[in-house]
């Protein structure tokens, strides 16, 4: 990451403003909205509790509450391209203390998935992904792992099922997403 | 009891974690909890394949509670980010019935199904309510006595409450019971409870950074004799993370060991330090064994 945006630097609000009507989807809300676990993005008060909470905002100027408030003007072009989505480290403590249950971690999900759609996914994640449709796990069983775990008395560790990993992805549609990025070099 | 298990991707695989399974299956073994691997397991797909697409995250992670459901156990796991995919497609399932027909055509194609009546439980939360500390002190061999400990109960256990049903997070006292059960002192100090930017590793590797340096700031001032985690990623970042801090903000005298919550509890009941691993993890665990080596066994215990 090139710029943390850290405290030192502040980004001002004058950055994003001011908004024009081209700018705005006012769609994009309710497109949120409506998909599993986004239900609370309409009872937002833009209170902050959110923001106050956060552990990223505790070191960089990343605000949960600023990209709640982004959605729901309907900025949908900024916020999916954006890096601030991916600045959420899923710690639930936004989730677990707003009074009106917007559940931002969920809202997160939801963007990021809207995003890796228009080609905007994190590279780390996307890497993690491509690990686990090849090995079916996060960290490829290997000879060494095994030669570890026998030292500890542990029994070997058993093969993933990959015939059903491969059935899965490809019945989800994850194929296809992984599709999208393919040939792009890590940056 | 016997139980279906899913250790994860990283507990059984990375060297400083293997301890946390290896004290896992003695802890379990001494408490007559009869423990069955999920068959040929695969990734749960947690926060970060959810992130990617949440419809193929569910489905991988009921790919495993389906194995476990053919078997008709409940499952365990010491692995929080698993424990929390678990929780998590049940809950969604029992609240979108839409949902569940979703996971269900697509785990068909793979000639699998999930009807949802897998209970999953947290390695912690299970030895403490369906184990009971009565029971746990019954074996205790090796009183703790003298030792401060700094827990972390981590972010996916706990949060959110309303998904994972253990405790409210922002005071929880369960694991400390169990805990301050074997003799020791579990302290409470600033940051334990905080977030340690695990899972910004890997993607966001400078902010992870930047978190992590002040949780183990938090953990530096507190001056526990070890820091005790229920997470493979608040371990990860607190154990292989020092050396990282320590060089890139040039903090000096980060030396605090991190052990797996059941190594303490295996210490507890007589395992050697060697046999839970903990000589392979990445800051040293010496001036712990050592100083627990120096405390005076129990009267009368026996293993």
């Amino acid at each position: 990451m090139t710029n943390m945006g850290q405290t030192d630097e502040i980004r001002t609000q004058r950055d994003d403003a001011p908004i024009r009507d081209e700018d705005v989807d006012r769609a994009f809300k309710y497109e949120v909205a409506n998909q599993v676990g986004g239900e609370g993005l309409l009872r937002c008060l833009k209170c902050g509790a959110c923001s106050g909470g956060c552990p990223v905002g505790a070191v960089t100027d990343y605000r949960p509450r600023k990209v709640l408030g982004n959605v729901l003007l309907g900025l949908k072009d900024l916020v999916l391209s954006s890096e601030d989505i991916w600045m959420c480290a899923a710690c639930f403590t936004c989730e677990e203390r707003c009074v009106q249950e917007v559940n931002f971690t969920d809202i997160v999900t939801i963007l990021r998935n809207m995003a890796v759609k228009e080609g905007h996914a994190a590279e780390g994640y996307l890497e993690m992904a491509k690990t686990v449709v090849e090995h079916g796990r996060v960290v490829p069983m290997t000879f060494a792992v095994n030669k570890m775990r026998d030292k500890l008395d542990l029994p070997p560790l058993q093969e993933p099922a990959m015939d059903e990993i491969a059935k899965i992805i490809q019945a989800s549609g994850f194929d296809k997403i992984l599709a999208l990025y393919k040939g792009r070099d890590r940056t | 009891m016997k139980m279906a298990i899913a250790w994860g991707c990283l507990v059984p695989s990375r060297r400083s974690l293997l301890g946390y399974e290896a004290a896992t299956r003695k802890v379990l073994e001494h408490l007559d909890v009869e423990i069955v691997d999920v068959p040929n397991e695969t990734c749960c797909a947690p926060f970060w394949m959810q992130s990617l697409d949440i419809a193929t995250s569910r489905a991988m992670a009921a790919r495993n509670l389906a194995k476990a459901e053919e078997m008709g156990l409940d499952m365990l796991t010491p692995c929080s980010g698993c424990f929390h995919s678990y929780k998590r497609v049940n809950h969604t399932i029992e609240k979108y019935p839409g949902v569940h027909d979703q996971i269900n055509n697509i785990l068909r194609t793979a000639g699998l199904r999930y009807e949802g009546t897998v209970e999953a439980f947290h390695l912690v939360d299970f030895l403490y309510n369906q184990i009971g500390l009565d029971v746990i002190q019954s074996k205790i061999v090796k009183d703790f006595e003298g030792i401060d400990l700094g827990l972390r109960y981590g972010c996916h256990m706990l949060k959110p409450h309303e998904i994972l049903n253990i405790e409210y997070s922002e005071r929880p006292t369960f694991a400390d019971e169990i805990l301050e059960g074997l003799g020791a002192t579990s302290k409470q100090y600033t940051g334990r409870h905080r977030c340690c930017g695990g899972l910004l590793r890997g993607t966001e590797d400078d902010l992870a950074d930047e978190v992590l340096r002040d949780r183990l700031i938090d953990a530096k001032e507190a001056d526990v004799d070890a820091l005790v985690t229920v997470c493979s990623l608040c371990h990860i970042q607190h154990d292989m993370g020092q050396r990282i801090i320590k060089n890139k903000f040039g903090i000096e005298d980060l030396d605090i060991p991190v052990l797996h919550y059941p190594q303490l509890l295996a210490l507890a009941f007589g395992f050697s330090p060697k046999e839970i691993g903990l000589q392979q993890h990445t800051a040293s665990t010496a001036s712990f064994a050592a100083k627990l080596k120096a405390g005076a066994p129990v009267e009368g215990g026996g293993k």
